[in-house]
């Protein structure tokens, strides 16, 4: 029978191509009942119902949302991305790059900065500053009191709260501690900024301060600052800041501070010996003030 | 002519296809891969590709356009579930409703009918449902699929010659 062996023909019956004498054949076929059957039930038979209106909606939907995905995305994924690498790579460049040296109470610390330049921080002091590049861009930030030695070179400044020191070549002291600014020129000249002023030119010798919006110019005779020589020296500054200096440079609490009067001290003390020093300032002072084994200082009324 | 006027990119235009051809591409996926709701995902993001691709595609070449893409979507996506029609009861007019055992025997004839179809190669139901349920002629399902008309014949008849056996040795 030729439906066995042409590998259409059941193709070509169900479209009907099939030649009368090929139809009547398979008619009568065993087989032709059972795909008569098959064809018959599917007749009748349809896929699942579709709703085209519905999926119409749906795709539109889908299109909306897609482009308002689009359009939020102002800055694409790749962008955030080198962002981010940036960011990163400046931070660890930061890292590596930003030097920080600080001092804690009753302590001094000398170091060099990359050009030869030394710095000594008195104590409770903060020195930060970038490493590299030093030699084009000498700028530090300070926080408390440090001594310059500077070489000479481009322009070195000391950046602090209350104003910036700027200078070529020379030596001088930055101390910019709460409320009190003051700067010491003892080589060379520096020009020191502050908020609030016109510059000023300190020569050698030449000296700076300010205390609650006063300014005061003096002169200084020693040539490097008195406290690397374990000594505090001052000129006409608020007993307040002396007796906070006191505290640093000796690690102590100074008590009954409240009965401070405002007064101004001219002179210095001594680092070694906290009975001499307290002697130094409060007895000329007269201030009354007890001394006790434990090294507790209490200032009395008066 | 104004070829705005006819461009897929109007709304109305594409509105108009997909009202035209998303039916037949629906029932194309579910006969591949009998999950409906995978199917109509499918149609819904080929006619999403259409609308973003508008401008490079021509009207008359819309219908082509979208049976590739739905093609292609199958070389990423298919998990076959079972295909399963849907039979209507147009027996009502010829035969006496009230006869149980002629209903009973039609249930489980369609059982073992969807059985036979579930268990045809791929390709060979996609043929066979492409003729039988869309009533597509050989010579269109040779065009939609990129294959010859002879081809097409061959998996008709096979799919015939499959079905008939596997209806008969059906046991339930």
């Amino acid at each position: 029978m030729k439906q066995n062996n042409d590998t259409t023909f059941l193709a070509k019956w169900l479209s009907g191509e099939l030649s009368d004498s090929e139809l009547k054949e398979f008619e009568s076929s065993s087989e032709y009942q059972e795909y008569l059957e098959i064809t018959k039930a599917l007749e009748h038979a349809e896929l699942p119902d579709y709703d085209v209106e519905a999926n119409l909606n749906a795709t539109f939907h889908k299109i909306d949302s897609q482009e308002q995905k689009k359009v939020k995305r102002l800055i694409p994924y790749w962008a955030i991305g080198i962002a981010a690498s940036l960011v990163l790579c400046l931070g660890i460049y930061t890292f590596f790059n930003t030097k920080n040296y600080s001092t804690q109470l009753a302590e001094q610390l000398q170091f060099e900065l990359p050009d030869g330049s030394e710095v000594t921080l008195n104590s409770a002091s903060n020195i930060e500053f970038a490493a590299l590049n030093w030699k084009k861009n000498r700028e530090l930030s300070l926080q408390g009191e440090a001594y310059f030695n500077v070489k000479k070179g481009q322009t070195f400044t000391v950046n602090t709260t209350y104003g910036k020191v700027t200078v070529l070549g020379t030596s001088f002291t930055v101390n910019a501690r709460d409320n009190y600014f003051n700067v010491m020129c003892y080589h060379g000249k520096v020009k020191v900024i502050t908020t609030n002023n016109e510059p000023i030119i300190l020569t050698k010798g030449k000296a700076f301060s300010l205390q609650k919006d006063q300014t005061e110019n003096y002169t200084i005779q020693h040539t490097t600052p008195e406290w690397l020589s374990d000594q505090s020296s001052f000129y006409n500054v608020s007993i307040f800041e002396v007796v906070q200096e006191i505290e640093r440079q000796y690690n102590i609490t100074i008590s009954g501070k409240q009965n401070l009067k405002q007064a101004y001290f001219t002179g210095r003390f001594s680092h070694t010996n906290l009975d001499t020093a307290l002697k130094t300032v409060f007895t000329a002072m007269g201030i009354p003030y007890n001394l006790d084994k434990n090294k507790n200082v209490v200032i009395q009324n008066y | 002519m104004n070829p705005i006027k006819n461009s897929v990119c109007e709304k109305a235009v594409f509105e108009t296809i997909f009202r035209e051809h998303s039916k037949t591409i629906r029932n194309f996926i579910y006969m591949k891969c009998g999950n409906l709701s995978q199917a109509e995902d499918l149609t819904q993001d080929a006619f999403i590709k259409l609308w973003k691709n508008c401008a490079k595609v021509p009207v008359q070449k819309v219908k082509s356009y979208l049976f590739t893409i739905t093609k292609n979507a199958f070389f990423n996506e298919y998990e076959h579930q079972k295909v399963v029609l849907k039979y209507r009861d147009i027996q009502r007019d010829k035969v006496n409703i009230e006869d149980p055992e002629f209903q009973l025997q039609q249930k489980e004839f369609q059982q073992k009918l969807d059985n036979a179809i579930n268990r045809l190669k791929p390709k060979e139901r996609e043929v066979f449902l492409l003729n039988r349920i869309e009533k597509k002629k050989y010579r269109e399902i040779a065009e939609l699929l990129g294959i010859a008309v002879k081809t097409v014949e061959m998996r008709m008849h096979s799919a015939l010659v499959t079905m008939r056996k596997e209806i008969k040795n059906y046991k339930i």
